[in-house]
């Protein structure tokens, strides 16, 4: 109980972290809403108005105060740029991102983990070397430029999916699912890399320890041994690690977005900034910190199912 | 006995270690174990035996090849068969106890499932079955609770519980061949008493055969029927073990008894240590030691726990005293407060000069791993200003030939060095500052028993030499004995006997010093 309430209270205070620096951010950088909608020929007294019906001439701490108490009544504002509310703009966006982070981090712990442990019992053997290598490679590759080879090789030249298109989710679950797999498969691939990676030394780490003998020595069989006693306790640092690429998995879809012309949060923070839109990008940004700290809220959890030296008495 | 048929027989036994360049550790070795019986393996680390142990389960670590000979069991040669047909033999006619029952237990499972998986990999039994099998099993290793203890994971049971754990596992499937290397090593000296009967118990109760491996010949004494002294891979003597402790025919045998009386004796080195003592270096009033544990609950408070109720003790100059008393009973916390690393006290320390130097019982965990020798010795030197980079290399240089070390020995790391010279460095360490007040913090626990001797014998140089006075802190009552000229014997906390050694050891007075010693193996 204790706990639940200490992360609540952390998830609180990170979120309020959050938005100030966002917001303060926003103070920072030259241009306003005001100059966004009125273009760089407007004049200053265009502007003043603008800003005074805006309530944007208001004291910092003033507007920051009016912002965090709308925030927090789920009233993000109107969007400077479209001219609707923030929250149907984000409530489209959201499901798109959403899905890509999930099917992303679906593919990196479908993906590692057998990868993982096949590389880990055949230490040296020519697959490890293979994929060794190849893990080499592809940490190297950041996302949007394999987004560009992926376009490349399965859009134009095999042409199993139309480069640029998108089918929305309402129209058909099915063939949005099929389109998602690509920028998917652009995000997770170098996290793929990096967890096998991790995994598998992890994995032979263990492998030296004596209970690792003791289950030997029981009649279990290799497979056994690694399934039921070793991927157990490798997992420990595994996961810790795999909640930063889950955040870092988000990150990465922002710009994959981009490559792929996916209408999700992404594109729309990217533009909103462009635009000076502040409460685009307050709402985006507040979202995106939450999600990341929920994620991280999951791992805890999961981190003290499977090592119980750390479970709280 | 000598009736019974063999059960395992290991005929012209050769184990090989390294990939290019193989190196025998085992030549040629034969023996056989009857039906029945428990033959004790002896030797000193490196001596093969463990190596031989584990080839009998083909177990051997990664480079390890059996290069000759045959291990047959039951009219089969286990050299031979196939890593299918192994699996089948392991843990059902052949299991095996390990040292250190705290790394040989999966951490991450709870002790009931772990012994249970026995029942899984070589039984037909229903769930339930297993369960109360289980049980059963937690039971006659002598743990109560057994359904509690079901649910625990290795790390919160005790030391003593989890080896009893690790016998319930070896005995479950009821196999005809109990492999037990070095069982007790790890524990303190009552439990291992414990542990000696309970094997002792499960070998007649249910005719278990055991092959006992240990460097310890006082722990071997009462339990093996027969013995075999292991050195360098070959057999140097073998037969009944009353004739071997009675007379040792092979030098190596009579060395092997003579450094474990050097450990339980008492009449070495501690001559000239009542002309030296004049004032007291270390006074203890009244001394409480907490440590806080964190508050289960949220807003309950976190809670002081005492763990040093209340001692007093003074240490004159010159002298050895010795802090005595099982795991638990508070004493490397006393060694920890008196050296400053704890600081939630009450009472009075009056320390004598500086702070006096330590010796941690682990030589490996205490020296930082990817640091050279010489940097280790040298870093307290640093913290003295004044000393030039030369002059350091020069008290590095002193130091390390003072306990007998090359000193080529300062740019190794502490990887390449043995259990013995790690321990040395260690002492070294504590040495370089020239203090003159020393505690022991268990130095020798972790050591075979003949480097045992040889570090026993450096710290009486030591001590007359630079005429040091030492707190030395043990669980090992023969230790204490060779080492020390007062005992304290502590118990829950508190010293509930103290005395001269001599008058302690042939009159104690409290009933768990009369424990302590009884426990003694002899």
């Amino acid at each position: 109980m204790k706990f639940y309430i200490k992360k609540l209270i952390t998830l609180i205070i990170t979120l309020l972290f959050v938005s100030f620096i966002t917001f303060f951010a926003f103070q920072v950088i030259p241009g306003d809403s005001a100059v966004a909608k009125l273009g760089m020929d407007a004049t200053e007294e265009q502007l003043f108005e603008l800003r005074e019906s805006m309530g944007l001439n208001d004291p910092m701490f003033v507007r920051y105060g009016r912002f965090l108490k709308n925030a927090i009544t789920g009233d993000f504002g109107t969007s400077t740029q479209y001219n609707v509310s923030v929250g149907s703009l984000i409530s489209e966006r959201l499901p798109v991102t959403a899905w890509l982070a999930a099917l992303s981090v679906l593919f990196m712990v479908v993906i590692s983990l057998p990868l993982g442990l096949l590389c880990a019992r055949k230490e040296n053997g020519f697959l490890d070397r293979f994929l060794t290598f190849l893990s080499q490679t592809f940490m190297a590759v950041p996302p949007f430029f394999l987004g560009i080879i992926i376009t490349l090789i399965f859009g134009i030249v095999l042409k199993w999916f139309i480069p640029g298109k998108f089918i929305p989710i309402s129209q058909d679950f099915g063939g949005f699912l099929s389109y998602m797999v690509f920028p998917a498969f652009a995000v997770s691939i170098p996290k793929v890399a990096m967890l096998t990676k991790f995994l598998k030394t992890s994995l032979l780490r263990e492998l030296s320890f004596d209970y690792v003998r003791t289950a030997r020595s029981k009649g279990l069989k290799k497979k056994q041994i690694m399934t039921k006693h070793v991927l157990k306790n490798a997992l420990i640092p595994v996961i810790t690690f795999f909640g930063m690429l889950i955040a870092d998995a988000l990150a990465g879809s922002i710009v994959v977005e981009q490559v792929f012309n996916l209408p999700g949060m992404g594109r729309m923070l990217v533009t909103a900034i462009a635009n000076r839109d502040f409460s685009v990008v307050s709402a985006a940004v507040l979202y995106i910190a939450g999600i990341v700290i929920i994620i991280n809220f999951i791992v805890d959890m999961t981190y003290q199912k499977v090592d119980p030296r750390v479970r709280i008495s | 006995m000598n009736k019974k048929p063999d059960l395992l027989s290991i005929q012209d036994l050769s184990i090989s270690f390294g990939e290019r360049k193989k190196k025998e550790v085992v030549h040629k070795i034969s023996f056989s174990v009857k039906q029945g019986e428990i033959l004790g393996v002896v030797g000193e680390s490196g001596s093969g035996k463990s190596v031989t142990a584990l080839s009998v389960l083909r177990l051997l670590a990664e480079g390890g090849e059996i290069t000759n000979g045959c291990i047959w069991f039951d009219g089969m040669d286990l050299t031979k068969l196939s890593e299918s047909e192994m699996v089948k033999i392991r843990g059902d006619e052949i299991s095996m106890v390990f040292q250190e029952p705290m790394t040989s237990l999966n951490p991450v499972l709870t002790v009931g499932v772990q012994v249970e998986e026995m029942l899984l990999l070589h039984s037909k039994k229903t769930s339930e079955e297993r369960k109360t099998a289980v049980y059963e099993m937690m039971r006659e290793v002598g743990l109560k609770n057994p359904e509690l203890i079901y649910s625990k994971y290795p790390h919160q049971l005790s030391g003593g519980m989890r080896q009893r754990i690790m016998i319930a596992l070896a005995m479950i499937c009821k196999p005809r061949l109990l492999i037990a290397d070095e069982p007790t090593t790890a524990l303190d000296v009552t439990i291992q008493a414990k542990i000696l009967a309970l094997l002792k118990e499960l070998n007649q109760k249910h005719g278990t055969t055991i092959l006992f491996i240990s460097h310890d010949l006082t722990v071997v004494r009462n339990l093996c029927d027969r013995l075999i002294v292991l050195y360098d891979g070959q057999i140097v003597e073998s037969g009944e073990s009353r004739d071997i402790f009675q007379n040792p025919k092979e030098d190596y045998t009579k060395k092997l008894l003579a450094a474990a009386e050097i450990v339980h004796d008492s009449s070495l080195g501690r001559a000239s240590i009542t002309s030296s003592v004049s004032d007291a270096i270390l006074e203890i009033k009244d001394l409480k030691v907490y440590y806080t544990e964190s508050g289960k609950r949220i807003f309950q408070k976190k809670q002081r726990k005492e763990v040093v109720k209340g001692i007093s003790l003074e240490v004159m100059q010159g002298e050895s005293v010795g802090i005595v008393g099982e795991s638990g009973c508070g004493k490397s916390t006393l060694a920890k407060a008196i050296t400053g690393l704890i600081s939630d006290i009450e009472g009075e320390i009056l320390r004598k000069e500086q702070k006096p130097q330590m010796v941690f019982q682990d030589p490996y965990g205490s020296l930082n791993p990817s640091k050279r020798i010489g940097w280790l010795l040298e870093e307290p030197l640093k913290l003295q200003k004044g000393l030039s980079k030369q002059e350091r290399e020069q008290r590095v240089e002193e130091i390390l030939q003072k306990v007998n070390l090359p000193t080529e020995f300062k740019n190794r790391f502490p990887r390449d060095l043995s259990g013995g010279q790690r321990q040395r460095i260690a002492i070294a360490r504590a040495m370089i500052l020239h203090p003159k007040f020393v505690v022991l913090d268990e130095p020798v626990s972790a050591l075979d028993v003949t480097v045992q001797a040889q570090v026993l014998e450096l710290l009486k140089n030591l001590k007359q030499e630079f005429k040091l006075t030492y707190l030395f802190i043990s669980h090992d009552m023969g230790v204490i004995h060779s080492m020390c000229d007062r005992v304290c014997v502590m118990y829950q906390g508190e010293i509930v006997e103290r005395g001269r050694t001599e008058d302690v050891f042939q009159n104690p007075t409290h009933d768990y010093t009369k424990q302590l010693l009884s426990s003694v193996p002899k």
